[in-house]
């Protein structure tokens, strides 16, 4: 099987063939290199072996697949790279230009907020001499970049030029729900790029992580800069990574007058409404809906939520993105005209995860007398390709209308494996669960001890689903007899993975 | 974190796509999933067999039917076989946006057979006259043509009764036609035959037989009534609409739709349109009652001992009792077991046995079989014991519900504040986005639709939400919202759109203060520049006529 180059959001070029481009000399930045050098061998390319997990049979291995990408060397036995290159990775090797050994390695630490990994070579010792790569900061718009890495339209190492376009605040597609600085450049960015530094003045400005499929856009690649990756580094010097934290608070511009005017917001452009607070983020029991936010540890927030930062208007989000969970920001706000200044306590929002791409994840699952039982996430719902109107309604407005809070963890029937003792539920497949034996179902981990419960009709186990009219009853002696051989017929090896182990 | 923006430009891109729709082609009324137009789907050169045109009085070719098949006997169709009982019945129509909706989308027309009942009085189907603008009556033979009106119309029924309009010419026009009767009597297996119209006049029947008959939504979604199912080869004329579907020369039903696929047609029949008539007889339209529940079968055994309910026995789950209706009256409770309606037994799955009909939806027996006011008697078993439960039917009217489920003839209502539109919520403005998948702000007024309760409970009588925002001084910075629905204006509680209109009459210090039920949850108007952007609305670039329509 041709391993799939890693790179999300872009689809691959495709027709057009790739004429190589003239070395160019004569550019100021630019000099030709001589791979002997030794300056890029520690850009190296890793070919990755990965199992997607099948959420649609939980109980299965899932579909083995394969991959390839870039990583370069930051330190003693340590590579960086994107995350969604060694996502559900089951082996990984390293490959370096003047090396014709494959070399096994794993994951260090991996963070799929920022899309960033660092991996090792089991043994470190071929790399012993390997010159590390050092980073830059920050480069200027309009200046030129160079993108290294193993993209596809060859076996070797690849470079490519360009400036850099823009730098802003961007998604990052990995996780679909992260958004941090990136900073887009024009050096063709390509498939197997993924994880590949992207240089300035031999210094690394960023790694080449997302583009767009020329159908959508030309010349337009991402990079993961420095900040980002700084801030990586430092979280799991500890050992381990702990996530970006969160506001998590919406804020909607303020542009009306009527709106300054009630909410006594001055001419200065200072103050930005906030609209939304998640009562389970870290903003919650301090902002308010209503409230005016005018500044973050003493930067003050325009009217269009931007803040000036390192000499350029940024998203204010950029103030929480550089903190680590447990840090203390200091907010500003004026809430009915008075000013307060408080101090909130940093930490990850988790609830939305669930709302993005997980990756790593064993499905987890239940399964009762053919009644399987899932936890509602991004992956079951694309794997299901649930239609349910309630559990789109469930999954769609999970944080909208605050159903987290009830409920951390929606879970789903989502399938009715046939069989006589639960005929005439099929129907009832892809429904949201609301309470199993007068228990309410919060999470996956809820319904095995509420399943055993005997509620008023102890012979009945009784599963009440959020708008269905009716409970799905199972005669509990009937239901527990079926349960062995339906687990046998439909080749389920175990009740459940709830994921303890 | 900004995930909320994008959630309105859903439906900001839908408004801008269906601004940009070619106009409606004829025939095709839009809003429900039901309006398909009848017959629609056979293309021209699939045209089968069509029996030579019949001179009145001359018995039919009977068409070559499969071996097996009961050839019906021939004087059921000989001396009726005319067109005096038919015409032609020319609608332009023109529907209102729902969208924008102070403006009316393309004329268009449709084209269809009525048939001439008693007193110069003509049946077509209610889909027919929807949004209708003018109306004529035109003679097959000679193109002689006469304006009619609209005396009645049932959209739930889907059946509406045409009068003359022209007291001078309406004796002339007549003379030729006489009126048909009504025969309900059709059961399964019956024969019938399909008229149609030819180019010049002719008439064209089409055998059919009936297969089947149970319950179906006809052109809106919230009734189902009672349909035959019949099979046969219907060909696609230029007037589609409202066929006549006859037995032995009475009328037995109308055309509903037609499955060329499966060569199904499904009739509107006539003990439909005899209560419909009998209704509209009497001078004051009550329409047709319902019970207001919500069923579950109860065919599963394990469900059935949970309820207590003996094997073999009859009954259905009640799962939902609507607010104000014939079954809420009677006290009927959610979890109770339906057990017989007037005497007649409900079975497991719903049905109950009717002595034309054989096993039919329960339902038929409030809906069809009874009338507004008339006394029902409910067997329901309650916690192990039987209770007689008595009421009158009732029938809820359409601005009864919370969510209006259909609306033509009349425009949206609306309210439109300094470039802020504010509008009530229809399941035809739902349905006018189309499409099955939803989300964002769609998916959460279409499941305040479904789920009309919790609002009801919390004193709305309908869902005011705010359907765009045009870009005007005052809404600077809010041009992407729509979708929200509005809780509160200007401290004042919005249970319907006449509060809107109402509270915008109070800002405080000059600014309006709008509470939504969703992000941004907060709005704020300038109340002085909201007035100078009404002056320059009415008759600007957005070409408003009247700020608002309430009625």
């Amino acid at each position: 099987m041709k391993p799939r180059l890693l790179l999300p959001v872009l689809a691959l070029l495709c027709g057009a063939g790739l004429t190589p481009a003239p070395a160019q000399e004569n550019s100021g930045a630019s000099q030709a290199i001589d791979l002997s050098s030794g300056d890029w061998e520690g850009v190296v390319n890793i070919d990755v072996s990965v199992l997607f997990p099948d959420f649609r049979e939980p109980w299965n291995a899932g579909a083995p697949s394969s991959g390839s990408g870039t990583g370069f060397m930051i330190g003693k036995n340590r590579f960086l790279t994107n995350a969604h290159v060694v996502s559900n990775a089951t082996k990984l090797v390293i490959r370096t230009t003047n090396d014709p050994r494959p070399h096994p390695a794993r994951v260090v630490f991996v963070a799929h907020d920022c899309d960033l990994a660092i991996i090792e070579a089991e043994d470190g010792a071929p790399f012993e001499k390997m010159k590390q790569l050092t980073f830059g900061g920050i480069p200027k718009l309009n200046t030129e970049v160079i993108a290294v890495g193993y993209p596809i339209g060859g076996e070797r190492i690849s470079v490519t030029r360009g400036v850099v376009s823009r730098i802003d605040f961007n998604t990052y597609s990995h996780s679909e729900v992260d958004s941090h600085l990136s900073i887009q450049v024009d050096a063709a960015i390509n498939p197997g790029n993924s994880g590949g530094p992207v240089l300035q003045n031999g210094k690394v400005v960023g790694v080449a992580f997302q583009g767009y499929s020329g159908r959508v856009a030309q010349n337009v690649g991402y990079m993961i800069p420095v900040p980002v990756i700084q801030r990586f580094l430092k979280d799991v010097e500890d050992g381990k990574y702990d996530y970006y934290v969160d506001l998590a608070i919406t804020d909607f511009p303020v542009e009306n007058s009527a709106q300054k005017k009630a909410l006594n917001i001055s001419d200065d452009g200072v103050g930005v409404m906030v609209a939304e607070v998640e009562p389970a983020g870290s903003a919650g029991g301090t902002l308010q809906r209503g409230d005016v936010l005018l500044a973050l540890d003493d930067n003050p927030v325009l009217n269009n939520g931007l803040i000036r930062f390192e000499g350029e208007l940024m998203d204010m989000s950029e103030v929480v993105e550089r903190k680590f969970a447990g840090d203390k920001l200091k907010v500003a706000f004026m809430r009915q005209g008075k000013k307060f200044e408080k101090e909130v306590e940093l930490k990850r929002f988790a609830p939305y995860v669930k709302l993005g791409s997980q990756y790593n994840m064993r499905p987890r699952y239940l399964v009762y007398a053919g009644l399987v039982f899932q936890p509602m996430d991004r992956n079951l719902i694309d794997a299901h390709g649930v239609r349910d109107p309630v559990a789109s309604y469930v999954f769609d407005n999970y944080l909208t209308d605050k159903l987290y809070v009830e409920r951390p963890e929606p879970v789903m029937l989502t399938t009715v494996l046939s069989d006589e003792v639960n005929a005439h539920l099929t129907v009832y497949a892809q429904s949201v669960v609301d309470e199993i034996n007068g228990v309410k179902i919060r999470e996956l981990n809820d319904v095995a001890e509420a399943l055993k419960k005997q509620d008023k009709k102890k012979d009945f186990v009784v599963i009440t689903l959020l708008e269905k009219g009716r409970p799905v009853v199972l005669k509990r002696d009937l239901a527990d007899a079926a349960h062995p051989h339906i687990m046998q017929t439909y080749g389920i090896p175990a009740d459940s993975y709830l994921g303890n182990e | 974190m900004k995930p909320f923006l994008t959630l309105s430009l859903v439906l900001a891109a839908g408004l801008a796509l269906a601004q940009e729709q070619p106009p409606e082609a004829p025939n095709q009324k839009g809003g429900s999933a039901a309006a398909k137009p009848p017959i629609a789907d056979l293309p021209p050169g699939d045209a089968p067999l069509r029996p030579p045109p019949m001179a009145p009085g001359q018995p039919p070719g009977i068409v070559r039917k499969p071996i097996g098949t009961i050839i019906p006997p021939p004087q059921m169709m000989q001396p009726v076989i005319n067109t005096s009982s038919l015409l032609k019945v020319n609608v332009t129509y023109q529907s209102f946006n729902l969208q924008i909706p102070w403006q009316k989308e393309s004329a268009g027309g449709r084209r269809g057979l009525g048939i001439v009942l008693a007193k110069n009085r003509v049946l077509v189907t209610a889909q027919m006259v929807a949004d209708s603008t003018y109306i004529e009556f035109e003679l097959p033979d000679s193109g002689q043509k006469l304006p009619a009106k609209v005396e009645a119309v049932d959209y739930e029924a889907n059946l509406a009764l045409l009068a003359p309009n022209s007291p001078n010419k309406e004796k002339d026009f007549f003379l030729g036609l006489t009126g048909v009767e009504l025969d309900p009597s059709a059961r399964i297996g019956d024969a019938l035959s399909v008229w149609q119209s030819g180019r010049v006049g002719d008439l064209i029947v089409t055998p059919m037989r009936i297969s089947k008959v149970m319950t179906q939504g006809y052109f809106v979604e919230n009734a189902a009534f009672l349909v035959y199912e019949a099979t046969g080869i219907i060909r696609s004329e230029s007037n589609s609409f409202t066929l006549p579907v006859v037995k032995g020369g009475k009328l037995a039903g109308l055309l509903l739709r037609y499955d060329s696929k499966n060569q199904v047609a499904t009739l509107l029949p006539a003990p439909i349109i005899e209560h419909f008539l009998k209704d509209v007889g009497d001078g004051k339209y009550d329409g047709f009652p319902s019970l207001g529940i919500e069923l579950q079968v109860t065919q599963d055994e394990q469900f059935r001992e949970y309820l207590g309910m003996k094997s073999g026995t009859p009954g259905v789950f009640i799962s939902k009792v609507m607010k104000g209706g014939t079954a809420d009256e009677a006290r009927m409770q959610k979890g109770d077991i339906m057990l017989s309606i007037n005497g007649n037994d409900v079975d497991a799955r719903g049905d109950y046995q009717d002595k034309q009909f054989g096993a039919v939806s329960a339902s038929h027996l409030i809906r069809g079989r009874g009338f507004v006011g008339d006394e029902v008697e409910i067997k329901v078993l309650r916690d192990g014991k039987e209770v007689l439960l008595k009421g009158k039917l009732t029938r809820k009217q359409p601005d009864d519900y919370l969510v209006r489920p259909y609306l033509f003839d009349h425009g949206p209502k609306y309210v439109l504040s300094g470039g802020v539109l504010f509008q009530e919520l229809t399941s035809s403005y739902l349905n006018s986005f189309g499409g099955e998948s939803r989300s964002g702000a769609l998916l959460r007024l279409q499941r305040i639709a479904s789920n009309p309760e919790e609002f009801e409970k919390d004193g709305r009588k309908k869902i005011v939400f705010i359907g765009a925002v045009l870009p005007t001084q005052s809404t600077q910075g809010y041009e992407r919202m729509s979708g929200q629905m509005v809780l509160e204006v200007n401290s004042h509680k919005i249970t319907e759109l006449k509060d809107v209109a109402a509270a915008l009459k109070e800002p405080k210090d000059g600014v309006h203060t709008i509470k939504l039920r969703e992000f941004p949850y907060l709005l704020y108007l300038d109340a002085l520049r909201v007035e100078r952007d009404n002056m320059q609305l009415l008759n600007g670039a957005f070409r408003v006529g009247e700020l608002s329509r309430l009625e």
